[in-house]
């Protein structure tokens, strides 16, 4: 067993080529890795197939940047920030983006069975729904569901009589993405993966794909980490390289260490939802500055101290956050 | 009751105090309750501080139970989990409702239709090219799907009362039956996994509920609203024969929670 190279996150990001399968750490606007995102953008990838349990401010921004092709998942959104994933739409609405609509579960599923080597798992979520109308089944309608993509499953679903106790069972097929990018609070150099706070479907995301690239708040000993195992969420095996990058998840939060940076996405919000406006916020905070250090020198440390989490709570208590 | 029960007067509470207050008090004391971002943190907030002290809180970013003393803005928000008894993932969460845990869902959505079948999906023409894309699913499917009961809550305009959503996102009471698409009854799809459906819909004008047939029915018009308004603001033939009278405005003691205790910051409360 390799033990996991420590990259810089240019080089991390390097190593994904364009047409890849990835998926992310995090739920809608917390712990996602922002960091990887702005630079896979600056390295100008393409064509991505993006397998999420849930899309966010990572994935509307990947999308509005013209770097995927395929988004299968759930839901898109800022949160309380943004209602709609308004680069999603609009590049959908265009014709520019594939959707293939899950609901939480079935997404899930196709994760969870991936994580534990199965080609499928057996559900009754959201059956009846339009999910699986095979009008709205946008792969097979796009001819890419003929096999010739091992990461395509042939079929979308499948409904399938319990052999057991009687009744109908939804088969969700596996996910494996190529590459996992997931944020966290704390890495061991040889890659063992502490998470704090909910683990959002992270567990799955990271098991389920072939490789995964930690992006830690701080890396660590490994005597230090493995102090207390039960507080540990994967094993450095499953890893394949770590990258330290502080502030990393910004501006979705990251429990324990800040806030989400609300009034920064609502603001992204606002100024992309048409394509001049979204190229311009680009061209801004990702191309006309050098790195992230350059990005978080831009944001300010007035700012960054605000989001800043109080340890007894592990979230901010200074941020304004309501109208009151 | 160590709050004040006295009724407030119109003018004295503002519409979304009383989709709050309303969404509240369908929480039994006891409940396992899976709620969403906004409106169903306010509602179970206050269950939670009136008639169901008892009531356990699941959010699906994989808090359970959280005691929280700042009013969390997302289900993924750090503020969830503050005195939480586990705090674990989606797949434990989503497997407890599988599993039959979740006896009441508050939801949202955009469109629904006399079956409670709700779109979150698409507006319009929906295919490879949508005509107007929503944020999706999420998890509103599977819990509409797999709770004992669900409570929407929604905005009521005539475009998202309609006889037929554009896309069914979440089953209501009658559901295709794929491959086939044929309408059946819920049950019928969900076999062994069938616990209940939509409960009730609240509105900004009333609340609504569900017949024998699966098919809604307007219960209580509120304050200011007649059940006339209300047919002019819904596209199918609601039936409003069985309407029971206005709806309870909130009391000023529920009012006080509301404002002091739960959302002071005004977060969602303006």
């Amino acid at each position: 067993m390799a033990k996991p190279g420590k990259m810089n996150l240019q080089e991390a990001v390097a190593q994904i080529p364009d047409g890849a399968m990835l998926t992310f750490s995090g739920f809608t606007i917390w712990r996602r890795p922002m960091a990887a995102v702005y630079e896979l953008i600056r390295q100008g990838k393409k064509n991505l197939h993006l397998v999420e349990v849930n899309g966010g401010t990572h994935s509307d921004l990947l999308i509005g940047a013209g770097c995927v092709k395929i988004w299968e998942s759930c839901w898109i959104g800022h949160e309380l920030f943004g209602k709609i994933g308004a680069n999603l739409a609009r590049r959908a609405e265009a014709g520019e983006v594939i959707i293939e609509d899950y609901s939480h579960v079935q997404i899930l599923y196709r994760m969870a069975a991936g994580s534990m080597g199965l080609p499928y798992l057996p559900t009754y979520a959201s059956m009846g729904t339009d999910m699986l109308n095979p009008a709205y089944d946008h792969l097979r309608i796009a001819g890419l569901r003929d096999g010739s993509n091992p990461k395509i499953p042939k079929k979308k679903y499948e409904i399938v009589s319990d052999p057991f106790y009687g009744g109908e069972l939804l088969h969700m097929p596996a996910a494996n993405p190529d590459w996992c990018i997931a944020h966290v609070q704390m890495v061991g150099e040889e890659g063992t993966v502490r998470v704090e706070g909910q683990l959002y479907s992270d567990s799955e995301a990271i098991k389920a794909s072939d490789n995964v690239i930690i992006i830690a708040e701080q890396i660590v000993s490994e005597e230090y980490i493995r102090r207390e195992p039960s507080r540990n969420l994967i094993a450095g095996h499953q890893v394949s390289c770590i990258v330290e990058q502080s502030w990393g998840a910004h501006p979705t939060g990251c429990f324990g260490c800040y806030e989400t940076d609300g009034s920064f996405i609502q603001n992204f919000f606002k100024k992309t939802r048409s394509q001049e406006g979204l190229d311009a916020w680009v061209k801004e905070w990702i191309h006309d500055i050098p790195n992230f250090e350059a990005y978080l020198e831009k944001i300010g440390i007035t700012r960054l101290e605000q989001l800043r989490a109080n340890p007894a709570f592990g979230y901010s208590t200074t941020i304004k956050r309501g109208t009151r | 009751m160590n709050w004040d029960t006295t009724l407030a007067k119109t003018g004295e509470f503002k519409p979304i105090d009383l989709l709050a207050v309303a969404a509240a008090r369908e929480v039994t004391d006891g409940d396992v309750v899976f709620a969403g971002t906004g409106l169903p943190m306010l509602a179970i907030g206050l269950a939670q501080r009136t008639a169901a002290p008892t009531a356990v809180c699941i959010y699906e970013a994989g808090s359970v139970d959280g005691r929280p003393v700042s009013l969390p803005t997302s289900v993924g928000d750090a503020r969830c989990i503050y005195q939480a008894s586990v705090a674990s993932g989606l797949f434990d969460v989503f497997n407890q409702l599988q599993r039959g845990v979740v006896d009441l869902a508050f939801l949202g959505g955009a469109e629904v239709d006399k079956y409670g079948n709700v779109n979150t999906t698409g507006m319009g023409k929906y295919g490879i090219v949508p005509e107007k894309r929503l944020t999706g699913s999420g998890g509103n499917s599977d819990i509409n799907g797999l709770a004992k009961k669900t409570v929407f809550i929604m905005v009521q305009e005539k475009r998202r009362f309609k006889e037929q959503v554009d896309f069914v996102t979440s089953p209501g009471w009658r559901i295709p039956k794929w491959p086939s698409g044929e309408m059946v009854p819920k049950k019928e799809v969900y076999n062994r996994a069938f616990r209940g459906g939509p409960e009730a819909v609240i509105s900004n004008m009333g609340v609504f509920r569900f017949d024998e047939n699966g098919e809604m029915y307007l219960d209580t018009y509120h304050p200011g609203c007649t059940p006339e308004q209300i047919l002019e603001n819904c596209s199918f033939d609601l039936n409003i024969s069985r309407v029971r009278g206005e709806t309870k405005p909130p009391s000023l003691g529920e009012l006080d929670i509301l404002y002091h205790q739960i959302d002071p910051e005004g977060i969602f409360l303006p």
